[in-house]
């Protein structure tokens, strides 16, 4: 992947910002400068990270179990149409409602430490990658199922060989899509009710009216989770080898 | 062998049902072929040609009127999958196997080990023209290579019976007269039964040792003719009177079948 263009825009922006600052004389509590936000972090490094480090611990975490469970029960629908029949519709009505509305049900049921970021985290991406796996499983039509029958293959050798493959893609984009929601779960989580986290810190901020350092901690959350997207990517390669 | 030959049908139909309406695909097809025989089947687009193979494959059921007769024995749905390999009409390459996982694929079904299985497809390579495009992804073949490709899959399928449907249907004239005289060598090298779908009428003629002709849908057997030319054959031959005699004669019957579809859906 080529960073150039990235990086060159993000330069500009940057002194896009810094040049909008001196010319317009904005106030610092409205907008600081780039240079003074990198400095606030910088001043202290051991409570941006560990308060990032706990973060992306949560959003990890939360989304790695989501993920298994989403995929998991998508395979055990294309097994069991039933299943499938009963289940789906009731999928499809809870992730209808932002998983955001859950978190104060979240943090009475499991408090307000790690374990209620993991949930919220799961179920931000439970179902995004379930719908995206069953659809996936469903792609190959008639005549490619037809093909494995036709050189003997049974039900798990039709999963296994051509169902699950050629779902990659789709679980590719429900991973995707589900990564992001699990780490604005976890941080909007971490902002309405937390011992520590990015969140929390950007949520006391607030509180103190303390702008220059609310920036602070969305920009250290931004730089997290273009990280974790940066790992994202390099798995969905694995999964998705041949294109 | 018994007097049935390899496979035979009898008074086969397929009605397909959908929304209320019947469709009549295929009625009292019959016919019997023998074994190490290169039969092809030509008949209008939609007279029920791919049925015919779902059936023979074992994919699909014929109605309860007749019944498929395979080396001697009647079968019952599902019975013939797995017993004779089939290459549908489309290559179905799946885009995640390298050729020669795609060309193993069979053979892994099958319970081979993934190595012994690759190594048995490897040495086919030369064969099918395909030697150094093993670690290749399909999409990065042509089409004549993707048919071959296609077709080794199924002669790793080691079946008496093949199942040819329409294999050089979407190529170029030049590539498809190369790969009819090349599906020969290998035929006459490997001696398969071998049934084989076509629109083509040179190419039903030049490579059957029968032709079938089917009519218009539904359909049915409409002629079934003895193509008697020496062996092996070269390009030569479809230059012959006794081709040309052969084709005369066929391509009356099917361009009257061709015209009923075609009236049957303007
Ligand atoms: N599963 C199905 N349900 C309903 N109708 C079907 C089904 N499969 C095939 N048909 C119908 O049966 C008829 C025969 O189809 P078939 O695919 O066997 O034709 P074909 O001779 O192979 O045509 P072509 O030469 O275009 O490949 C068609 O009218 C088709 O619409
Ligand atoms: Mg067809």
């Amino acid at each position: 992947m080529n960073l150039l263009p990235v990086t060159v825009a993000l330069a500009g922006l940057l002194a896009l910002w810094e040049l909008a600052i001196a010319l317009f004389r904005v106030p610092g509590f409205v907008l600081p400068r780039p240079l003074d936000i990198a400095t606030a972090v910088m001043e202290n490094p051991g409570l941006y990270a560990s308060g990032m480090l706990l973060t992306a611990l949560e959003a990890i975490g939360g989304f790695a179990a989501g993920a298994a469970l989403g995929f998991g029960l998508a395979v055990l629908m294309v097994l069991f149409r039933p299943l499938e029949r009963a289940l789906v519709p009731i999928a499809i009505a809870i992730s209808s409602v932002p998983s955001i509305a859950f978190i104060p049900l979240a943090l009475v049921w499991f408090g307000l430490g790690p374990v209620s970021k993991v949930a919220m985290a799961a179920l931000a991406v439970v179902f995004v990658v379930l719908l995206n796996t069953l659809n996936g499983l469903k792609r190959p039509d008639r005549e490619a199922i037809n093909l494995l029958r036709s050189f003997g293959a049974g039900r798990l050798g039709i999963l296994w060989r051509l169902q699950l493959p050629a779902a990659m893609p789709a679980v590719v984009t429900g991973l995707r899509v589900g990564l992001a929601r699990s780490t604005i779960a976890v941080i909007v989580a971490e902002m309405l009710g937390a011992y520590a986290g990015i969140g929390q810190i950007i949520y006391q901020a607030t509180v103190q009216v303390d702008a220059l350092h609310v920036w602070a901690g969305v920009a250290v959350a931004t730089a997290g989770s273009l990280l974790l997207n940066a790992v994202l990517v390099a798995v969905d390669r694995r999964l998705v080898w041949w294109s | 062998m018994p007097a049935e030959g390899l496979l035979a049908l009898r008074n086969v139909w397929k009605r397909f049902h959908s929304g209320g309406t019947e469709t009549v695909a295929l009625h009292d097809v019959d016919f019997v072929i023998e074994p190490g025989q290169f039969v092809t089947l030509i008949g209008p687009s939609g007279c029920g040609k791919s049925t015919l193979f779902n059936i023979i494959a074992g994919l699909e059921e014929p109605d309860g009127d007749g019944s498929v007769l395979f080396q001697g024995q009647p079968q019952r749905h599902r019975d013939l999958l797995g017993k004779v390999s089939f290459m549908p009409q489309k290559d179905l390459l799946f885009p995640w196997r390298t050729v020669l996982d795609n060309a193993a694929l069979a053979l892994e079904i099958e319970g081979m080990p993934r190595k012994a299985a690759r190594q048995k497809a490897a040495a086919l390579f030369p064969e099918f023209g395909l030697q150094g495009f093993e670690k290749h992804y399909p999409r990065q073949l042509s089409g004549g290579m993707r048919q071959r490709v296609a077709l080794m899959r199924t002669f790793l399928f080691e079946r008496e019976l093949l199942l040819l449907d329409e294999p050089f249907g979407a190529l170029d004239a030049l590539t498809r007269s190369m790969m009819q005289r090349w599906l020969l060598e290998i035929w006459a090298r490997h001696r398969r039964t071998v049934l084989f779908i076509t629109h083509d009428i040179d190419e039903a003629i030049f490579l059957g040792d029968r032709v079938i002709v089917m009519s218009a849908r539904p359909g049915t057997v409409r002629c079934d003719e003895r193509v008697d030319l020496p062996r092996p054959r070269s390009g030569e031959v479809m230059l012959t009177p006794q081709f040309l005699d052969v084709k005369r004669r066929l391509l009356a019957i099917v361009e009257e079948e061709s015209r009923k579809t075609f009236s049957a859906s303007a």
